[in-house]
């Protein structure tokens, strides 16, 4: 059923390997860690390549992988359960050779591994004989609502069921009136409904009678008033007395949650307190860096950092040694002083939930953010920790290893030699400036022309913003500029900049396509096409840009966005990127090959963008705009960046 | 006055403590002596890892990075995938009993620059694999890798030896040293143009524009002394799986760098 299996080390050596087909597997396993592994996207275990599928585990401890490949169509629900099998009987085999780091030894794992997949395949043959069980508690949905939400979905549940009766999930209702008065965590709230669900159907319907009963007078104070009688009895019974259901008596463990409420409540409270205090962290910060440049903000930055990853040390562990006892307390820290451990994802949370408000307020976008934890909690469960690593400073480390990796560009970006290469081709080097109103798509040609320019090209600028008032004249204003700067004389008695235009209201595809051949048959080397700004959500002015990168086939199209926005970012370029392919009708249609991040000197320390945009499409941001003049356009620098987003 | 009263006291105490033999004081003076051995003993030992004694195997991916560092280091042919981390070992030379820690880099675009400043401090001796039978098709990424390594600042300063060694020479198509080292002369003569053009990073410290080779003459690469580089042609794959790899010049030229 398998089609490949195969353990290898992070350095790329494969330990061992299983293969039940005769195809290679090497270049399966090649696209997963190429498109999975290095671009940060471990929050996923599975990935799919040609008609295969791929599941991976990592075993940060000895730095291995393993990877099971089987065909797409079948639907093997032993896989992970597998894959952890295997992992635990390997590492048990051969826990000598992999400590030592001998990653060459003969691996004969053969036998192993026939038994393991033998049992698991059984075993799910028996679970699909076997009636469906009921879902769990920490399977459901409800188990990853917060506290906040469980309020919110209240009040909504409250409004809706006054006009449906028979809408069921009222579940909350009850119990959402004592979580009012203490924030309790969310787990001990809600109810698991496989364990309680009748009595929860009783109240629901009786408050329900209640409420409609008195439905005329359409007073909802007496109607909270009715289900607030109710509300006490019910958590009453799940506080205290643990009840053991008749079908369910494994459940009652689960339920007990005194003991643990506590700590978690402190925890909450910690993180709370926490992102309080990053902002105004940040902004003290900024006070002294006004006067210097990016670098001086790298340097100054250390100390603080050390001092604020203390905090953060010390914030979640204070409340609870408090709770069980100074001594303890302290006795517990020598231990984590001392004690090399392994990282767990229990340990790691906290952490990771700071580092994600931090990358948040640093702009960077929620959900992005929110993968990036996960890719980094991925890569850290189950790592050793040093004798004196503490966690914070790892998961920062590892964090900051990922967002360089991110802001390293995937493919090479080298625009001179391309348009050295057309040059020689005799054909001009075509690139096109795209993104929504305002970012500055027409400033930023301005500025890679000047550069250009600089470098001894010939450039023509053809003006393909037919809608917008006053774009035309825009860039005639800079054309003329920049020839005077560049005076014919100095280029051959050529002009070095022209402006190609038919003025407003015509199909932008067409003056392109009439532009280009005018630069081809005029010797141009580069031609800048200048768009119109358009919302990502306007269709029919996405068709039309999709419609002049069809035809035109630009060797570059970049998307000009700015650094001040956050979640926005990654809407514009999906869209962006989606319309391209949608309304192409091609098989292998142009998308966006790189990104120019505008606007970058008014956003001091919140980078974020540059992380949202280029975790996104994958593709590297070629230029920084940094000013007002022809000179101040950049390369990124991503040390600095990460520098930046990590203070 | 305090202070020195306190001292004197200090001092009164362990010598008359010494004179008497009491544990405590004793105690503390092992104790003493016991870290400061310590510090002295880690100092010493780092000190001896910053100096430079290391080989680094580099190059694109997909050139053979990998399987050369297992052929040098096990002995052995293994299959490899692409790397996420650097591998590391040591060879045995066959003069005397030295042994060189040998450093297999990933050569993803991701990665590389990354690992590159991790590890270039470290390096001795610097190989940077080829894979012959692509080379020409991929010859601007690997010029422009090439043109990283040659005009970063600690390598140009530390001028560590650099072979580069054209792996895969047992595929059928693949190029011979002379015509790579031709291509990648013509390749790094336009990069050193359009790299040293490149615009400034956004951390104002500057882009490294340093102008390799000579300005007038075609690039070359005799001319960039203090550097030197040597082509040598290998396989790690061998003629066949089992059998032995053909790394001859590149473990003659590790004897010469060690």
């Amino acid at each position: 059923m398998l089609d490949f299996f195969t353990i290898f080390s992070k350095g790329g050596i494969v330990l061992w390997c299983f293969q039940g087909t005769s195809q290679l597997f090497t270049p399966s396993v090649n696209a997963l860690v190429k498109s999975v592994i290095l671009q940060q996207r471990t929050g996923t275990d599975t990935f799919s390549h040609d008609s295969l599928t791929l599941k991976y585990k990592l075993d940060n401890e000895f730095e291995l992988v393993f990877v099971v490949g089987y065909q797409k169509i079948l639907q093997l629900s032993y896989v992970d359960k597998f894959l952890s099998d295997i992992q635990l009987e390997f590492r048990n085999k051969y826990k000598d050779e992999l400590t030592h780091g001998n990653m060459c030894g003969s691996f004969d794992f053969t036998s192993i591994f026939h038994d393991v997949l033998r049992r698991n395949e059984e075993e799910s043959k028996q679970e699909a004989l076997a009636p469906k069980k009921m879902r769990t508690f920490e399977d459901s949905q409800k188990s990853k609502k917060t506290v906040a939400s469980m309020i919110e979905s209240k009040k909504d549940e409250k409004k809706g069921s006054k006009g449906k009766e028979n809408k069921t999930p009222k579940a909350p209702s009850p119990q959402a009136a004592p979580t009012k008065a203490s924030p309790a965590p969310s787990q001990p709230a809600a109810p698991s409904p496989a364990s309680n669900g009748d009595l929860d159907e009783e109240t629901l319907r009786k408050n329900r009678e209640a409420f409609f009963a008195r439905g005329k007078k359409k007073d909802t104070a007496a109607a909270q008033g009715a289900a607030i009688p109710k509300s006490p009895e019910a958590s009453k019974k799940k506080g205290k007395s643990a009840r053991v259901w008749v079908n369910e008596g494994k459940k009652s463990g689960n339920l007990d949650w005194s003991g643990s409420a506590g700590d978690a409540e402190a925890l909450q409270n910690g993180t709370l307190e926490d992102t309080k205090a990053i902002p105004t962290q940040a902004e003290r910060a900024l006070v002294g860096q006004m006067s210097g440049g990016l670098l001086d903000l790298e340097a100054e930055s250390s100390e603080e950092e050390e001092e604020e990853e203390e905090e953060q040390v010390l914030a979640p562990s204070k409340p609870s040694a408090n709770k069980s006892g100074g001594g303890f307390g302290m006795f517990k820290m020598f231990k984590n002083l001392v004690g090399s451990k392994t990282l767990t994802a229990e340990d790691l949370e906290p952490v990771l939930e700071k580092m994600k408000d931090h990358l948040i307020a640093k702009n960077v976008a929620t959900d992005i953010s929110g993968k990036l934890c996960e890719s980094v909690a991925a890569k850290l469960e189950g790592k050793v920790l040093g004798t004196f690593g503490s966690i914070s400073t790892t998961v920062k480390n590892a964090l900051q290893e990922a967002c360089i990796q991110i802001l390293s560009p995937r493919r090479r970006v080298d625009i001179l030699r391309d348009a050295m290469e057309c040059k020689q081709q005799k054909r001009p080097y075509i690139v096109t400036f795209c993104g929504v109103n305002g970012v500055g798509k027409s400033t930023n040609l301005a500025k890679v022309c000047f550069w250009l320019v600089e470098n001894g090209f010939r450039v023509l600028i053809a003006a393909c913003d037919t809608f917008r008032a006053g774009a035309v004249e825009q860039l005639r204003t800079h054309v003329r500029k920049l020839n005077a700067l560049h005076p014919p004389e100095r280029h051959g008695g050529q002009e070095a900049v022209q402006l190609y235009e038919k003025g407003y209201g015509k199909d932008a595809a067409g003056i392109a396509m009439e532009a280009i051949n005018y630069a081809r048959d005029c010797r141009f080397d580069v031609c800048l096409v200048d768009t119109a700004g358009r919302m990502q959500d306007n269709e029919p002015l996405m068709r039309a840009l999709s419609k002049l990168i069809k035809v035109n086939q630009p060797d570059l199209v970049l998307f000009v966005g700015e650094a001040l926005v956050g979640n926005e970012a990654v809407d514009q370029l999906t869209k962006f990127n989606q319309a391209l392919a949608d309304h192409s009708n091609m098989t292998n249609p142009r998308l966006i090959d790189g990104i120019i991040l505008t606007k970058f000197d008014t956003i001091d320390d919140k980078v974020g963008a540059a992380i949202s945009m280029t975790y996104t499409t994958g593709q590297p941001i070629v230029f920084v705009g940094t000013g007002q003049t022809y000179t101040d356009i950049r390369n990124l620098n991503a040390r600095a960046v990460v520098n930046a987003l990590l203070k | 006055m305090a202070s020195k009263k306190a001292e004197q006291n200090v001092v009164t105490y362990v010598t008359k403590g010494l004179q008497n033999g009491d544990p405590t004081v004793v105690g503390i003076i092992v104790a003493v002596v016991v870290v400061l051995l310590t510090i002295i003993f880690f100092a010493v030992r780092s000190r001896r890892g910053t100096k430079r004694q290391g080989i680094l195997l580099m190059g694109i991916c997909d050139s053979g990075k990998t399987l050369m560092f297992t052929r040098l280091v096990h002995k052995k042919f293994k299959q490899s995938v692409t790397s996420v981390k650097p591998n590391s070992g040591s060879i045995g030379l066959p003069q005397g009993n030295k042994s060189l820690p040998v450093t297999d880099l990933p050569g993803h675009e991701r990665l590389r620059t990354q690992m590159l400043d991790d590890n270039k401090a470290l390096a001795r001796g610097l190989v940077f694999v080829v894979d012959s039978g692509t080379v020409l098709k991929e010859m601007k990424e690997v010029a422009e890798y090439l043109y990283t390594i040659l005009t970063d600042r600690v390598i140009s300063q530390n001028a560590p030896p650099l072979l580069i060694a054209c792996n895969k020479q047992d595929l059928m198509l693949s190029k011979g040293a002379g015509v790579i080292q031709k291509a990648m002369e013509k390749e790094i003569n336009t990069l050193r143009v359009t790299q040293s053009a490149a615009l400034q990073s956004t951390d104002s410290t500057g882009n490294n524009n340093t102008f390799l080779g000579k300005r007038d003459k075609h690039f070359s690469f005799a001319d960039i002394k203090p550097l030197r580089v040597e082509f040598v042609e290998c396989s790690a794959r061998g003629k066949d799986e089992n059998g032995e790899a053909d790394l001859e010049p590149v473990l003659d030229w590790i004897g010469r760098v060690a």
